[in-house]
């Protein structure tokens, strides 16, 4: 509407505004009220005839803001939108097929894409739709109703890998052949794959002429998406090969970014920042990470890219070279720590997968080469012969690395596979029959792949063999002694490397095995096989495995992340640099221990934007603005304007002063109402917070806050109320006589309740009240495991008979219960235990009857050289989970309400109901403080001792 | 634009704020003592002199003995200081009845946002301050119709505590309370002080104010005014309301009535003030924006009866 982006749902309403002219002379006639003013002197001047007594004019601008009034709301009626949603030539009928693009690239603004057409769904009323993703399978289209389109758009989501859009354009020719009146409407994320461009080109050539009328291409007016192709954990870093589709790219794409590195469990190990320069359309990350560190990565991403273009899975191949040793020696079982396989083991195992033959194997050379092994280790081994040597000749030559130890075997006798010429017999440095002294380390030849290593002096070389002095030793030399005897030469053969130590891989000949520098040279070497790896274009692992197909574990999503692979992935055929395709998506393939990675971008891949232009289609930018619907503002705009009114209509009649002045106070609570009416619309989020939280009781909220006394609800009803009397008088007594001011005590149903507020918990024991069910009594051991203590009162002391066999119910009630529960060892509560301390100083726990025992738990025996043995009270380190009693305590303290005793007392004598209390008293105060009294009783001595 | 409140009838009247604010008045003023303008005829002994010699208990003058005389009047000890017979004359001292009548009609309870104070708080403020002076210059004095004439040195707590009651009496029917005193004369040689707004027909004033002075009695009206009564700061269409009769008048354009308005209230104090000046009265203004002490100075100057103009340095001892 007038070349603004907005449209009315119901344009008739707007009519109306042709009476507001009418309104404006309704407006005139009602004037606001006068202002009403109190003044005494008014009998003087009654008789006065004022000369204007006509009332005033409505103000011009008062008139404005009511007719502005009027017509805000006209127009609000009217249905006002923003951005009105006209996408897909809304003049056509016919049917439309709809294609997104869901490859990899239009995962970073997937969002915008869906709410796009999910918008152009809802605009599309009755015509017949489609919707097609281009890494959708191409089936024939069959448009149906918008709705059932918007459940697919719903059930689309990018995929990791590059979609194949000649399929796409062929099933949508067939579309249009079929349907005259149809037109398509391509959602593309602009980034070309392949042979995307002749594919347009071929389908723009179908179009003909009409495409401009048939073919609707929405499109981001840049392609922002950036990606990462090509990943190569070279000796010092991790490079990795980023791609953005624009060399001149507008502001919007970015020119730098971050990339992180994660191993397989998710753990960031390292980030890098990688930028573009101008005009470049590559740029180069270098993560750097210790080498133990960068095998372990397993995946790198671009961050808040989320695209499985922006993230690159890296495998064994990358990362972890596979070492193999084999040794010559034959007594490792007898002496294995003094092995040389053991020295060579344990200084590869940090940053290598050691392979080892199991012992006795036929052919334990070749068998490595199987596995895969990037670098052999052979120590103190001789001669190789037949098909061994020449599998390891093979091997080199195809870019393996070859590292052999010398010793005696290798001294006796060699073949060819060695970098120099060896003399036979070697030397003997320091030995008993020569009078050499040991000879240390020189430097290591700057040419070497040594070079840079710091030279420790405590290396000793004992023996040697010794190398055929040759024109090309100096230059085969890796590392040598201070006399320039080499004692490591190196040399390549074919792509590989083949290197020779002069001296054992045991401390037999010297003790470089001994030293840290052993582990940095056999560094350098994985190091250098691992380039080698690199350089190769197949490595033989991968010519024996290729045969072997790998299902897939784990895949990435459009967005780059991990996800269960779905039923359409199917295994990939074991080999270098896979590329996902729709068969296989990007991820992780085979078993956990060989994993294989398929990216979505290959070494070699390019980001090319797409050459819409080919086509002669109706290229419009990808809306980003939602239809709006102006409304509520429209109306909120009216009510904000009638407030200003009435506040104006409230000031001219002097209304307002008389407000302030009388309700000067009432004026906070109108801004309180204020507020409160704008804090309504947040409301109902509160509430829906609300709603998330658990289900919690409010006794237990409450019981979270208060400390309060807890009895377990029986079920009997007097037990209960008994219970409840009970602990009510004991909480008052503690009230009254302690720091301690419990909450009112609270009933407990095992089964349902939570007990971890309470710290002491009564039971009474009831022979007519089943057992609790396992589950609560779950709950009790878990209770007491945490710190709780539970008295149990059987109450049954009147009928007990010590002495004899006789069990009475309650007692056989409980022991029913415990038999459940995890009880410590108990005693009958000694003389000196804390609990007979922690308030008052007492003898006995009586409750209505005295003669019963109260059971605690074992005390440890006290046997420490600090004991005591007048020690007047001991604890153990924790309160006694349990507690047992037959005296009926809570018998003894219940009062009814009018503060009568509730159960007469046996034998009732003197002061029986305040030692009661005094018992109760002493068990929560013990519950709550543990052994604190005990260590309060050697307040003298220690004050005694601090004095001292 | 000014505004104005109708004092609300609870918090009307003379309370313990009022009583501390008049002693405060009264404490900052010098002690000035009335003028013995004329000679009462009533025998109550006061303590206030009379420049001459009477009854009383102070010392004026020796004089000689007049045969003829009782001789119990004869100051032996002066008398023994020479031959002659003298005799201790004391000075005369009378005290005055001035009466106070306070208006506290509904038309007082007013105050606009100019004023400091309510007519009515004003008004009772200054008529205990006025209360205070005078009898700590020897007069007597009562609430006209409320209490008998008293030279207490409480004189302020037990005029409040008169009004308090009388307040309490008169709660509901606050139109007896009238604009006006009640139609009895004050006798000759009395005083009485009308404290209020006037505002009434003119006639019924003068009835009111020759009742009073029917039998000679000299009289004082001291005219509380808002400054909003005065200055009318009003615009606009309004409507103004009696707060006693309870009517409501009606203006289209303030701003332009305001002229015909002031005329009239300035037509009304000028009938006042001839009316007063006809029978010898005395006729004050003050405005509730102006400070308290100002009125009383005035009150204090018409009391002396122009013989006296109490300046600031008579203020400052």
């Amino acid at each position: 509407m007038l070349g603004l982006p907005l449209a009315f749902a119901f344009p008739v309403l707007l009519a109306t505004l042709a009476a507001l002219p009418i309104l404006y002379y309704l407006l005139r006639l009602t004037p606001p009220p006068p202002q009403r003013i109190p003044l005494p002197t008014v009998p003087l001047i009654r008789d006065l005839e004022p000369e204007d007594q006509r009332p005033a004019r409505t103000p011009w601008w008062l008139l404005l803001l009511r007719m502005l009034i009027a017509a805000l709301i006209i127009v609000a009626m009217a249905g006002p939108i923003w951005n009105p949603e006209t996408a897909g030539s809304a003049n056509a009928r016919g049917p439309l097929a709809i294609v997104i693009d869901n490859g990899w690239s239009a995962a970073s603004d997937w969002k915008t894409r869906v709410e796009f057409v999910s918008r152009t769904l809802e605009a599309a009323a009755d015509r017949p739709v489609f919707v097609r993703g281009t890494a959708e399978s191409a089936a024939t289209i069959s448009p149906g109703s918008p709705q059932a389109a918007l459940e697919r758009l719903r059930s689309l989501a990018p995929q990791s890998f590059t979609p194949d859009r000649r399929a796409q354009f062929a099933t949508l020719q067939a579309f249009l052949t079929q349907n005259a009146d149809g037109h398509i409407l391509w959602v593309t994320d602009g980034m070309a794959s392949g042979s995307d461009d002749a594919a347009l080109a071929d389908f723009a050539r179908l179009l003909g002429a009409g495409a401009r009328d048939r073919l609707t291409v929405i499109a981001t007016a840049e392609v922002k998406a950036l990606a990462i192709a090509g990943t190569n954990n070279a000796a010092d870093a991790l490079n990795v090969r980023v791609l953005r589709a624009a060399s001149q790219p507008a502001e919007a794409v970015k020119s730098a970014g971050i990339l992180r590195a994660y191993d397989l469990k998710g753990r960031a190990l390292g980030d890098a920042a990688f930028r573009f320069d101008a005009n470049a359309t590559e740029a180069e990350a270098r993560v750097e990470l210790p080498l133990e560190l960068r095998n372990e990565v397993a995946r790198v991403e671009i961050l808040n890219e989320n695209s499985a273009g922006a993230a690159a899975l890296l495998d064994e191949n990358n990362s972890r070279r596979r070492v193999g040793i084999v040794s010559g020696e034959s007594a490792d079982t007898a002496q294995p720590l003094v092995s040389p396989a053991f020295f060579i083991r344990r200084a590869l195992e940090p940053f290598a997968d050691i392979r080892e033959p199991s012992r006795g194997a036929a052919d334990p050379v070749a068998r490595l080469i199987e596995d895969g092994a990037t670098m052999i280790v052979l120590a103190d081994v001789g001669a190789l012969s037949g098909s061994t040597y020449e599998q390891l000749t093979k091997f080199v030559e195809e870019g393996g690395v070859l590292v052999r130890f010398a010793g005696l075997k290798l001294a006796a006798n060699s073949d060819d596979l060695i970098p120099v010429k060896l003399r036979r017999g070697g030397r003997v440095l320091g030995g008993t029959l020569s009078w050499d002294q040991p000879r240390k380390l020189g430097k290591f030849p700057e040419a070497g792949p040594f070079a840079g290593l710091t030279v420790p002096d405590d290396i000793e070389v004992q023996r040697q063999v010794l190398a055929e002095p040759t024109a090309e030793l100096a230059s085969r030399t890796w590392a040598q002694l201070d006399d320039g005897t080499p004692l490591v030469t190196g040399a390549t053969f074919g792509k590989g490397t083949v290197a020779l130590f002069h001296v054992t891989a045991d401390t037999t000949w010297s003790n470089l095995p001994l030293s840290g520098l052993f582990v940095d040279l056999l560094r350098r070497l994985v190091a250098t096989a691992n380039a080698g790896a690199e350089t190769g274009d197949v490595a033989p692992a991968d010519a024996v495995n290729a045969k072997t197909l790998a299902a897939a574990n784990r895949v990435l999503d459009g967005f780059g992340r991990f996800r269960s692979p779905p039923a359409t992935a199917r295994p990939v055929a074991r080999g270098r640099n896979l590329i996902a395709t729709e068969d296989h998506p990007a991820g992780f393939y085979g078993p956990n221990e060989a994993l294989l990675a398929v990216n979505v971008l290959g070494p070699k891949d390019k980001l090319l934007p797409l050459k819409l232009d080919i086509a002669d289609a109706t290229v419009r930018p990808l809306e980003t603005h939602p239809p709006l619907d102006l409304r509520p503002h429209a109306l909120v705009a009216a009510l904000a304007l009638f407030l200003i009114d009435a506040l104006a209509v409230a000031l001219m009649g002097g209304m307002i002063a008389g407000i302030a002045g009388r309700f000067r106070s009432r004026a906070g609570l109108g801004a309180a109402a204020l507020l409160l009416a704008l804090a309504l619309p947040l409301a109902p989020d509160a509430a829906r917070a609300a709603d998330q939280l658990p289900n919690f009781r409010p006794e237990d909220i409450e019981s979270a806050l208060v400390t309060r006394l807890a009895y377990v609800l029986t079920g009997d009803r007097e037990t209960d109320e008994t219970s409840r009397l009970g602990l009510a008088n004991l909480t008052r007594a503690l009230t009254i006589r302690t720091a301690l001011e419990p909450g009112d005590p609270i009933g407990v149903d095992l089964t349902r309740d939570e007990l971890v507020f309470y710290p002491i918990l009564f039971w009474p024991v009831s022979a007519d009240r089943p057992v609790p069910p396992p589950a609560a009594i779950d709950r009790i051991n878990a209770y007491m495991k945490q710190g709780g203590t539970v008295v149990f009162d059987t109450r049954d002391a009147l009928s007990e008979r010590p002495g004899t066999t006789y069990v009475t119910p309650e007692t056989r009630r409980l022991r029913q219960i415990l038999a459940a529960i995890d009880v410590p060892d108990l005693e009958p509560i000694p003389r000196d235990h804390v609990v007979t301390k922690s308030f008052y100083l007492i003898d006995h726990f009586v409750g209505r009857y005295t003669t019963g025992n109260t059971w605690i738990e074992v005390l440890p025996r006290d046997n420490g050289p600090n004991r005591q043995e007048n020690r007047p009270a001991r604890a153990g380190d924790r309160v006694s989970p349990i507690v047992i009693t037959s005296n009926d305590l809570a018998g003894a303290w219940a009062m009814n309400e009018d503060g009568q005793p509730r159960y007469p007392l046996v034998p009732g004598e003197g002061r029986q109901r305040e030692f009661a209390l005094r018992a109760g008293v002493n068990l929560v105060m013990y519950a709550l403080t543990g052994n604190y009294k005990s260590d309060q009783v050697h307040v003298d001595d220690l004050l005694q001792r601090l004095g001292q | 634009m000014a505004t104005a409140r109708i004092i609300e009838s609870k918090s009307r009247g003379a309370g313990a704020a009022n009583q501390s604010a008049a002693l405060e008045l009264a404490r900052s003023m010098p002690r000035l003592t009335a003028e013995a303008r004329r000679i009462a005829s009533t025998a109550a002994a006061g303590i206030h002199g009379r420049r001459r010699a009477g009854q009383g208990d102070s010392f004026w003058q020796f004089r000689t003995f007049h045969s003829g005389e009782s001789s119990s009047r004869v100051d032996w000890r002066r008398s023994a200081r020479d031959g002659r017979l003298y005799v201790r004359e004391r000075e005369w001292e009378a005290a005055e009845n001035v009466w106070l009548w306070l208006d506290r009609s509904p038309s007082m309870a007013f105050q606009s946002s100019l004023a400091r104070v309510s007519k009515l708080e004003r008004t009772i403020v200054l008529g205990l301050a006025v209360a205070d002076m005078l009898v700590r210059g020897g007069e007597r004095t009562g609430l006209f119709r409320l209490t008998p004439p008293q030279a207490s040195y409480r004189i302020i707590e037990r005029l409040a505590e008169a009004l308090i009651l009388d307040a309490e009496r008169l709660d509901g029917e606050t139109i007896e309370t009238g604009d006006l005193p009640a139609l009895s004369p004050i006798n000759l040689r009395e005083e009485i002080i009308l404290i209020g707004d006037f505002i009434a027909d003119p006639a019924t004033l003068e009835s009111h104010v020759a009742a009073l002075s029917a039998r000679g009695g000299r009289g004082h009206l001291l005219l509380i005014a808002d400054p909003i009564e005065e200055v009318f700061p009003f615009s606009g269409e309004s409507e103004f309301l009696d707060p006693q009769g309870g009517g409501v008048f009606r203006v289209g354009d303030a701003a332009g009535f305001a002229k015909s308005y002031r005329d009239r209230i300035a037509a009304h104090r000028e009938n006042l003030r001839q009316m007063t000046s006809k029978i010898g009265w005395t006729f004050t203004i003050h405005r509730t924006d102006r400070p308290a002490i100002e009125a009383l100075y005035a009150l204090m100057a018409v009391l002396h009866g122009d013989v006296m103009r109490p300046s600031a340095s008579v203020a400052a001892g």
